[in-house]
């Protein structure tokens, strides 16, 4: 299961939060630590450079891309690997929408479309699609080209 | 419209201060969501108002019942524009809005419409709002369209189908799981994704049902799997056939070997490291077939992305804990690791080669340790601290330099759970390791000097008073203590007047000393202080008036509590105040046992200062007190031994039965805990009647029924025997619970007066000669072997017939003597062909005994053995032969 997809800009606040089977109590706690994960972690970090942790049972993988950090939180079957390879196709997704590591202000214009991504690639907590341009039509209504 | 979104041609040089939802509010959102009810639809303008609904919900924001029943309706108005990306955001607010059963009719109409519609991807989009918000009378109204879904031609379709097959599964399962045919076909499509969560989907279907899973591994491991995601789901339900059907191969070749060692060489590195971490994970995994799955592991080591180097270390990591051997080669790579970015990477490394290390690597090891303690998070700390605790138990002669270092890092800044983590193992050190009592001592004793942890305090505090004493210059613990009582808050002063006492009543020559410095403390600001110290003065017999002999002062400063602290607790919260003072002995002193405490991991050291100082001597303590309180057992001496319980029932039977046999040198008492699982019934006068015609040695001598056992609250009845003196009799016994029964009115709580004769069949009982033998173990195996009398040593081989591997001829052994295992013998690597185990333990009579074993195993899996035994008494060693041989 994926457990949060979370997007923050370069002081920590949330952009984008989707939790799946976390309880309402835990996700404040979620919040924080992923916040201070990036902040402790993610200075200097090139773009799209993957980080990882776990915490107990649960996995974390990491990311900035340009003004905006994103974390994936996993458990069970989305291990660090399966997470790395959901972080990949939004990042990709992401740089897609936007046309390249986008700034806060250029992430917030594109809002809507990188919540219908995300709505495609990660559907409660299981992963949906895994590529960008068939995402990239998926998103406006358009069947994908191989078909 | 509270603020408008910004448009690309604005002023792009405030462009990172300027945010398009600046100021946002929801209340001024929830008003432009009226523009949904226009009746001519700006498709671009709803657009924009979705985006910032959906900004406020992944912001955390919550709507009330009314807001978000409104702005549903609002939403399934625009199921009438044909704006295209309007109408894929209208999909998705609805599920974000996740409406109410009575709700969801609304839309159900237009969603079955587009769920039929020419164009594909309504279908896909509708099918995952239908199945978001859908209950099981609805689905089964959309089944046959879904059925159809599953098969579509469109992969975005077909995958939607069963992506939600997945999630209705949970909810509706006798549904999905009709959809299996279609789901077959699925499994067959062209498209990767398709195949990935089909094979999901029918996994999960057939979860119970092994064959078909076994059936549907062997033909997809033959064919082609396009997706490395369903490869790896491949690999994983493939293991699971494996264990299921270990045990039934008698060929020796492992079913699917071949299939995860090609998995090695697969493209991706998904497969790659699912495959090796399977083959990590087999049951008794032979060092061939880790071999390979070793080797691309080590490879992954030195990967420039760190997912993958994270990966590599933490399936080493875990490999190392059952197979340290076979990680070794990897060891240059991981002490480069040590000095990763990425922390989580570091401490894995770590603590894989604090595993596999040997002693000799012991203090190159701790320096590269040394420099990366101080950037690390606490929680990595705590990992290392536990990881060089076990490494100081494995060997125990490098505890100087391990124990420096625990005491090294113990001064250094940390949080709670950190620096009870490095008390913990140093207090584990000083009890295992007699060697290193009196420095781990003075460690805790100068971090008490400035520790800013009450807790941590006294505990340490408390351990010192038990252990100080009884060093070779106790004095020089009383500086650190006093200290206390001037520098700390109330409870730890009040812990620190505890342990003087304890100091005085342990060692007399320090007393009068004790006794000015107790009385300073009569003048605490603190009442429980100032208590403290008048009543150990008093106790210690300070006033002169001598009313309390030492013994009865030590009883009172050391003994436990002699009530179990639950049965304490119930009785004081069923006191009523009253003129009667609260009386302490009519606390029950019967135990409650729990069945499930012996079932505990065996390898769960006590966890530090919050356990007493061992878990089993508490145990028999309690006994021991049990079994004197009964009259007729009062006489049968000091209790050698209690064995664990022993179950007499299955699971879940009407009655549940175990017992605790009590080895004394003359007797053995069955200890029968009962419990009555009917709320239906009460027991009376509950006996165990048990014929002991296969145990001749023994005689009944007393037995004593339990008088009531009402439904659900445990209780025990005994029966003792007589068996000649000092002798390891054995014998099998058969038992049968007599009872009278009682129905109980369950709404009242009340029994009838009447009851009816009744008795319940019980498992049979031996007892076996490792029930006389306590587990004991020593420190220094090899200095208590010399120590001990050659002339005792009996030497002897014997052949143990064909076994499975060596590690089961060496457990069969340990178990058959019941004696302690030393420095972690009693592990033998994989794939052994010989082993040397050294066992510790006392013999009925007190007798210390060792025992020396060394196993060999030849092509046939026939087991050999040499047993030598060395103990303070040449009978006995005669006596652990006898055992072997007839056992």
């Amino acid at each position: 299961m994926i457990l949060a997809v979370l997007f923050a800009n370069s002081v920590g606040n949330i952009l984008v939060e989707r939790f799946n089977g976390v309880p309402a109590e835990e996700r404040l706690h979620w919040r924080s630590f992923l916040v201070k994960l990036g902040a402790d972690n993610l200075k200097g970090v090139k773009n799209e450079e993957l980080l990882v942790a776990c915490h107990k049972s649960v996995y974390i993988v990491y990311t900035v891309l340009g003004d905006v950090s994103i974390f994936v939180v996993g458990k069970d079957e989305y291990d660090e690997l399966a997470l790395s390879e959901v972080i990949f196709v939004i990042t990709s997704a992401v740089k897609d929408v936007c046309g390249k590591p986008p700034t806060e202000r250029l992430f917030l214009d594109k809002y809507g479309r990188i919540c219908l991504c995300l709505d495609e690639i990660v559907w409660t907590g299981l992963l949906e699609n895994t590529e960008k341009d068939r995402i990239k039509r998926l998103i406006r209504l358009k069947p994908p080209t191989e078909f | 419209m509270a603020q408008p979104l910004v448009k690309k041609d604005d002023d792009h040089d405030d462009e990172a201060e300027y945010s398009p939802f600046l100021g946002i509010e929801k209340g001024a959102v929830l008003q432009e969501a009226r523009v949904f009810n226009d009746p001519q639809l700006d498709p671009r303008r709803c657009s924009q108002v979705i985006t910032k609904l959906l900004y406020l919900l992944n912001q955390g924001e919550t709507f009330t019942k009314i807001e978000a029943t409104e702005v549903f309706f609002a939403v399934t108005k625009l199921f009438q524009s044909r704006d295209l990306g309007l109408r894929r955001m209208v999909y998705l607010m609805i599920k974000e809005l996740s409406p109410s059963s009575d709700e969801v009719i609304i839309v159900t109409s237009s969603l079955m419409k587009d769920m039929n519609s020419k164009t594909d991807m309504y279908r896909a989009n509708a099918i995952r709002v239908l199945c978001r918000i859908t209950d099981g009378t609805l689905l089964t109204q959309i089944e046959r369209y879904l059925k159809q879904a599953i098969v579509d031609k469109n992969p975005v379709v077909a995958s939607a189908a069963l992506v939600s097959g997945i999630h209705l599964l949970q909810s509706n399962p006798e549904i999905v799981k009709r959809w299996s045919n279609e789901v077959q076909e699925a499994m067959q499509s062209r498209a990767a994704l398709v195949q990935f969560h089909a094979l999901a989907l029918l996994h999960q279907i057939r979860q119970n049902d092994r064959l078909a899973v076994s059936k549907l591994v062997t033909s997809l491991t033959r064919g082609t799997v396009r997706s490395p995601l369903a490869q790896c789901l491949l690999i994983r339900y493939t293991c699971q056939v494996i264990r299921e059907s270990a045990g039934n191969t008698q060929t020796g070749e492992r079913p699917f070997y071949d299939y995860l060692e090609s998995c090695l060489r697969h493209k991706a590195e998904m497969v790659i490291f699912e495959a090796a971490r399977a083959i990590t994970e087999l049951n008794g995994v032979t060092s061939r077939e880790l071999t390979p799955a070793i080797t691309v592991l080590q490879l992954f080591l030195s990967s420039s992305k760190p997912v993958l180097r994270f990966a590599a270390v933490r399936t080493l990591n875990k490999v190392a804990m059952m197979h340290p051997m076979a990680v070794t080669n990897c060891n240059i790579d991981m002490e480069s690791l040590i000095s990763d970015q990425n922390r989580s990477i570091a401490t894995l490394a770590i603590t894989t080669l604090l595993k596999t290390g040997n002693e000799s690597s012991v203090d190159r090891l701790m320096k590269q340790i040394t420099n990366f303690m101080s950037d690390i998070a606490d929680e990595f700390k705590i990992v290392v601290v536990e990881a060089i605790r076990s490494l100081c138990l494995k060997f125990p002669l490098k505890y100087r330099s391990l124990m420096n270092f625990l005491s090294n890092i113990l001064r250094e800044e940390g949080g709670f759970e950190y620096k009870k983590a490095i008390v913990d193992s140093i207090v584990i050190l000083i009890r295992d390791i007699p060697d290193a009592k009196e420095s781990g001592l003075l460690h805790l004793c100068e971090f008490i000097e400035d520790c800013e942890f009450t807790y941590l305090s006294t505990q340490i505090l408390h351990f010192l008073g038990i252990e100080g004493p009884k060093t070779s210059d106790p004095s020089k613990y009383i500086r650190y203590i006093y200290n206390r009582v001037h520098l700390e808050n109330a409870t730890v002063r009040a812990s620190a007047v505890s342990t003087l006492a304890k100091f005085g009543a342990m060692v007399d020559s320090l007393k009068p000393r004790i006794f000015v410095l107790l009385r300073r403390c009569l003048f605490d600001s603190d009442d429980e202080v100032r208590d403290r110290a008048t009543l150990y003065l008093n106790t210690l017999g300070a006033d002169g008036a001598m009313d309390e002999t030492n013994e009865d002062a030590s009883e009172f400063l050391f003994g436990s509590l002699d009530v179990p602290l639950v049965n304490l607790e119930t009785s004081l919260k069923n006191y009523e105040s009253s003129d009667e003072p609260f009386d302490i002995s009519s606390v029950p002193r019967e135990v409650k046992v729990q069945p499930l405490a012996e079932k505990k991991a065996p390898s769960k050291k006590p966890a530090g200062l919050g356990a007493p100082p061992s878990g089993p001597t508490a145990t028999v303590d309690a006994y021991e007190k049990l079994l004197s309180s009964i009259p007729e057992f009062s006489s049968f001496g000091n209790l050698f031994k209690s064995s664990a319980p022993v179950e007499l029932t299955e699971a879940e039977t009407e009655y549940a039965v175990n017992v605790v046999k009590h080895i004394f040198d003359q007797h053995v008492v069955f200890q029968y805990n009962c419990t009555n699982t009917i709320p239906e019934q009460l027991l009376e006068n509950v006996t165990v009647l048990v014929d002991s015609s296969e145990a001749e040695e023994f005689a009944e001598v007393a037995s004593k029924p339990l008088q009531s056992l009402p439904y659900d609250s445990p209780g025990q009845t005994f029966v003792a025997f007589e068996k000649p003196q000092g002798v390891p009799a054995v014998g099998k016994f058969s038992n049968i619970l007599k009872f009278i029964v009682k129905e109980v009115d369950t709404s009242t709580g009340e029994a009838e007066d009447d009851g009816v004769e009744d008795e319940y069949r019980l498992e049979d009982l031996e007892v076996v000669a490792a029930d006389y033998m306590q587990k004991v173990g020593v420190s220094n195996f090899r200095n208590a072997w010399e120590n001990m009398n050659p002339d005792s040593e009996r030497v002897d081989e014997y052949g143990l017939g064909p076994r499975e591997n060596l590690s089961e001829a060496v457990n069969a052994v340990i178990n058959l003597l019941g004696m302690q295992p030393c420095e972690g013998t009693e592990v033998v690597p994989s794939n052994s062909r010989s082993h040397t185990c050294l066992l510790s333990g006392v013999f009925i009579g007190n007798v210390r005994v060792l025992v020396r074993l060394s196993f060999g195993i030849d092509g046939e899996k026939e087991v050999a053995m040499k047993l030598a035994v060395r103990s303070d008494d040449e009978s006995v060693s005669d006596a652990i032969h006898e055992i072997v041989a007839s056992g």
